[in-house]
């Protein structure tokens, strides 16, 4: 039993039923004459569009433009992107998409100032053509189609748009580029140029040299803790007992904190053997915790008290909680493994 | 007298100190035997045959090996697996595990002892943990003064399903014997350390070189050791001793390391094994700054040359980040580097993402593989600290790592495994040995003069430990704590033999399973299935299945086939996913390109067994998909929902691929019309059954847990072969041929 099989879910943000309540009325009537233009004059326009200023591209397409611009015959490619960027439809795909796809489309056309690869990269929102999207039927934004040209040395049998659903969540720039650059063989594809983050290396400068800074006047106070045994004694067990308890399964599957169990209530234990919560591993590593806490009280500290009163107080207090402690790890382990048999007192 | 002299006999017995040696040997004797006897589950319940599938390769090249001699195996060249690429086998796997066997099995031929070779390789796992168990005695000897603590450590690793999960009778894989020399390496490098010795360093890099022989985990040792030695370098514990254990073991155990041709010049070229050799650097020029400060006394002459070694071991480190960026250096692996990005694997590599090995650990997990070991093992580190020589920091360090990784990949709880035994073990025993002390102090007047005189200096140690320790007064609270922890150990080794035989001492070739009365039932059809295949088929058919079964079928069938576990070709298990995922005509000509005459698929929709290929099938399309994303995709196999479905809302594509219609095909015949299930995924089945036209059954094993479909040939009058099952079929309507009877479950 090699493989785990895993259902992805659709993250659909917009249904159609959402669509038609909060559409207003329609877009503009299609220009015929910009329909009527020959195939090269279109992108001439569109492209010379585009590359007007640096941050043109993507162009934001209203209807007509949309329908002028992949009216067939057509010896360039569009790529549009279908989105619906209002607050009010709540797609949160669509806002975390849009600055990939505006770097996507800058980084291209600018590095394709003359028009070689003949792609034309537009952005349409809903608001602006309520129609389009029926047109396709689409029940979910956003949706990238890819317009292949249906004449000149690329042209493809089809005209059909290509589609690029976006499954698998908010996709970075470069993997829609790749997708792009496979529908344009034989063109050139400009890669995708993310600017420099300043912020982020001064920042980082910042930090690095405020801290080396700081770490140099605290030495010698900071010294002494480095070199503290006991210190390192506790950084070393509360890892250990953050790895036992799986810390890196959560970080890893990123589970629930807690989940509720159906009635209202809270179900601080997942059920199965394979899953678990944040906030079950946390009360797991305490009681880890706990458990070597008196393990070690028993160990090192009980045979140095030099009392005998204290002493067997102290034995009998950590005795007991070691002895019950351990007793409930059994008990919530049981729950988790059903066909488990074994049990100490209290808890059986 | 007579009652108080077999007492005395007793007491004095313990003293002599070669009594004590006596005893001990029989202890560790008995701990290896129950180490063994408690592997043997398996053996006793099924019987002696080779589990799951790793180990069927690891058998069947251990049987090549014997019949043709060393030489042959090293140059071996497998052209029955992955057809028509072939395998340079010798070159590409780890040959310690099938020397060791094919070394075993000539010894006993050479004592004349007739022994199988099968039967060596079944139980050359629970051989092997029992040195493990005494492997784990000497570390944990070396740890501790107690003379207690050894034994126990060595029974803990004898039972502690963690290690037991890949050491069963039949579980003949690498692990068997890998884990030994991983514990017995150890051993050897504290001893080399504390002693400082070359022959202890280089007994080190022998055991060494033959772990690199055995397993890839190897690298685990090549990571730690250089760890370990920059630990102790940063608390300013450097000494000619570890200078001269470090070298040695580098430098010896590099060039054995490099004999094995997998491994080749691995050690130099790339990332993980670098740590290894910055440090040896790092040694080179520490060993030279030392000689010259013993030269020269000035005070800020050895600043600079701390400073200057600092700098050093900055810019070293700086050049294998370049050389790493530039290629020089390849960089980590992407098994290696999975471990610590943990989400690289997922998005990069969906083959290394796939194998449930590979999952990340949840808690539940610890417990059953480690019961009170997992608290007793923090206790134990801690008691480390108290004294905290270059040993007990090595304890330490393997400690953080080991559960670490321990946390981010299931199969690597095994090397976790020893460390936490050796922890426990001490942690256990420095509480008996405090609380059985029989004699108690006597006043706590007495006891207060003695600390004045034996004030320990506390800056060092422990906050914990600035007190003397005095003992334990009273007699019930030894008894409480010597009872109570019986009682514990006892149910740990309840605990252990449980986990031993309910979870892991299956087979998982043979299935068993429960009649509603109580009784066991075998359920043996992939050997059903293989060896029909092996009876029924030319000696080269070709069979095509998912990698999982490419070792069983190569181990049982003796049949080629396309892919198998070793996963070194990607292209080609995606060919195989994309044979399977694509409708029947689309996948026609890529099986007859690869002149494939059967498929064989996994079903499990008859009983309800989870592990099969409808269960794997969206891997395989992701893994297809990864290399054909024109051709395969992932969201045509999920219905506009976004469920993965398999009965009648399935969606077009996933009903018209090869790997549902081979599953399903048939099926509904078992059922009365309309009601036909698939038990595994609890759904009703369209009363319309796939129909087939490029491939037609050729077996079905008993519980349908195995399917087998045989290539069509060409047809005859060269129509595409769905224009022929239709023409035959119009031909049925008018003349029906001999009538098959539905199918009916064979039930005994």
């Amino acid at each position: 039993m090699r493989l785990l099989p895993t259902v992805l879910s659709l993250l659909g943000c917009l249904s159609t039923t959402a669509l038609a309540a909060a559409g207003g009325s329609g877009g503009a009537k299609p220009s015929a004459n910009l329909r009527k233009l020959p195939p090269g004059e279109r992108f001439n326009l569109f492209h010379g569009k585009a590359t007007a200023s640096s941050a043109a591209a993507p162009l934001k397409l209203v209807e007509a433009d949309y329908r002028a611009l992949v009216a067939t015959p057509r010896d360039y490619s569009v790529a549009v992107l279908l989105t619906a960027m209002d607050a009010r439809y709540g797609c949160q795909l669509c806002r975390e998409f849009q600055p990939e796809w505006e770097l996507l489309a800058r980084s291209w056309t600018n590095g394709d100032k003359q028009g070689e690869s003949r792609v034309v990269f537009g952005t349409l929102d809903f608001n602006d053509g309520r129609d389009v999207f029926m047109g396709f039927g689409l029940q979910t934004a956003p949706v990238l189609f890819f317009f292949p040209p249906t004449m000149g040395p690329h042209a493809t049998p089809s005209s059909d748009p290509l589609r690029y659903d976006f499954a698998g969540g908010p996709q970075a720039a470069e993997v829609v580029h790749h997708w792009i650059a496979r529908q344009l063989p034989n063109r050139p594809h400009p890669p995708v140029k993310r600017p420099i983050n300043w912020m982020r290396w001064i920042s980082t400068f910042v930090v690095v040299t405020g801290g080396a800074t700081a770490s140099y006047v605290a030495w010698p106070w900071v010294l002494p803790v480095v070199r503290n045994r006991t210190v390192w004694a506790a950084v070393t067990l509360i890892a250990i007992l953050m790895f036992t308890s799986g810390h890196m399964f959560n970080r890893i599957r990123q589970v629930p904190y807690v989940a509720g169990d159906g009635r209202g209530g809270i179900s601080y234990f997942a059920k199965g053997f394979q899953t678990q919560y944040g906030l079950e591993t946390q009360i797991i590593a305490a009681i880890y915790g706990i458990l070597t806490l008196s393990g070690i009280t028993l160990a090192v500290k009980v045979p140095r008290i030099a009392d005998p009163k204290t002493q067997s107080i102290v034995f009998v207090a950590w005795w007991s909680i070691l002895f019950v402690v351990f007793s409930l790890l059994i008990s919530i382990f049981r729950t988790k493994s059903p066909g488990y048999g074994f049990a100490v007192p209290p808890f059986m | 007298m007579s009652a108080a002299d077999p007492l005395q006999v007793l007491a004095s017995a313990g003293k002599g100190e070669s009594t004590r040696s006596v005893l001990r040997v029989i202890i560790l004797a008995l701990i290896a035997g129950a180490a063994i006897s408690s592997r043997l589950f398996s053996v006793i319940r099924f019987e002696s045959i080779i589990h799951e599938f790793d180990p069927w390769f690891n058998f069947r090249a251990t049987k090549y090996l014997v019949a043709n001699g060393f030489y042959n195996f090293w140059d071996w060249f497998d052209d029955r697996t992955w057809h028509p690429l072939g395998r340079v086998t010798g070159g590409t796997l780890y040959p310690g595990l099938m020397v060791t066997s094919g070394v075993i099995y000539h010894a006993l031929r050479a004592l004349t002892i007739p022994v199988d070779i099968r039967n060596i390789c079944v139980l050359l796992a629970p051989g092997f943990s029992g040195l493990t168990a005494i492997a784990a005695y000497l570390l944990t000897n070396e740890m501790t003064p107690s003379p207690s603590a050894g034994l126990l450590a060595a029974l803990f690793m004898g039972i502690a399903p963690g290690y037991i999960s890949r050491s069963v009778a039949g579980s003949y894989d690498n692990e068997a014997i890998a884990i030994f020399l991983l514990v017995f390496t150890f051993y050897l490098w504290i001893k080399a350390l504390k002693q400082g010795s070359m022959l202890w360093g280089a007994l080190c890099a022998l055991f060494y070189g033959y772990m690199v022989a055995s397993w890839g985990g190897y690298a685990f040792i090549t990571c730690l050791l250089p760890l370990h030695s920059f630990v102790l370098i940063c608390m300013g514990r450097y000494s000619t001793r570890l200078y001269v254990a470090y070298t040695t073991w580098y430098a010896l155990g590099t060039l054995a390391s490099m004999q094995i041709p997998f491994v080749g010049f691995l050690p130099v070229k790339t990332s993980e094994h670098m740590p290894a050799l910055g440090i040896f650097g790092f040694l080179q020029l520490l060993a030279f700054l030392d000689y010259v400060r013993s030269a020269i006394p000035s005070r800020q002459f050895q600043t600079f040359l701390w400073l200057f070694a600092g700098t050093a071991f900055g810019v070293g480190l700086l050049g294998l980040v370049v050389a790493t960026s530039m290629g020089f250096i390849a960089p980590w692996s992407g098994r290696f580097y999975s471990l610590w990005d943990t989400g690289y694997a997922k998005i990069h590599i969906p083959i290394i993402a796939s194998v449930s090995e590979h999952q990340p650990t949840a808690w539940p997990a610890f417990f059953f593989d480690l019961q009170m070991l997992v608290w007793l093992f923090p206790v134990g580190v801690y008691l480390l600290f108290q004294e905290l020589a270059d040993e007990h920091v090595f304890i330490v360090v393997y400690a953080l790592f080991g559960s670490y990784f321990a946390g981010v990949m299931v199969r690597l709880m095994l090397t976790l495994t020893p460390v936490v035994c050796v922890a426990a073990a001490i942690a256990v025993s420095h509480l008996l040995d405090i609380y059985l002390n029989a004699k108690s102090p006597e006043n706590p007047d007495a006891a207060a003069d003695k600390d004045a005189d034996g004030k320990k200096g506390g800056k060092a140690g422990l906050k914990s430990t600035n007190k003397p320790l005095v003992g334990i007064y009273a007699g019930w609270v030894k008894s409480v704590i010597v009872s109570s922890f019986a009682i514990y150990l006892l149910l740990f080794v309840m605990h252990c033999t449980w986990v031993t035989s309910n979870a892991y001492s299956s087979p998982s070739v043979v299935l068993a399973s429960r009649l509603p009365d109580g009784s066991q039932h075998i359920i043996d059809d992939y050997r059903e299935a293989y060896q029909w295949l092996r009876q029924n088929t030319r000696e080269d058919a070709k069979i095509m299945s998912w990698w999982d079964y490419g070792y069983q079928i190569g181990g049982m069938a003796d049949r080629p086939t396309l892919v198998d576990n070793n996963t070194w070709n990607n292209t080609h298990i995606a060919t195989v996913g994309k044979a399977m995922a694509s409708s029947e005509e689309r996948s026609y000509p890529i099986m007859r390109q690869h002149e494939v005459d059967y498929v064989l698929v996994v079903f499990g929709g008859l009983l309800g067994y989870s592990g099969d290929d409808i269960n794997k099938f969206l891997w395989m399309v992701r893994i297809a998909e990864g290399i054909w994303p024109d051709e395969v995709k992932e969201r045509d196999f999920f219905t506009a929902r976004g469920e993965y479905r398999v009965d009648g809302d399935a969606t077009e594509t996933m009903k018209n691929s090869v790997m549902y219609k081979t599953s399903y095909y048939n099926y509904q015949n078992l059922f009365p019309p309309g009601q036909a299930v698939d038990r595994m995924r609890g759904v009703r089945l369209p009363e319309v059954g796939p129909q087939l036209t490029h491939l037609e059954e050729a077996f079905t094993s008993e519980n349908w847990i195995i399917r087998i479909y045989k290539v069509k040939d060409l047809d005859n009058l060269g129509r595409d072969h769905a224009s022929a099952v239709a023409f035959d079929k119009g031909v049925k309507k008018k003349k029906p041929a001999k009538k098959k009877g539905p199918r009916v479950l064979r039930v005994e």
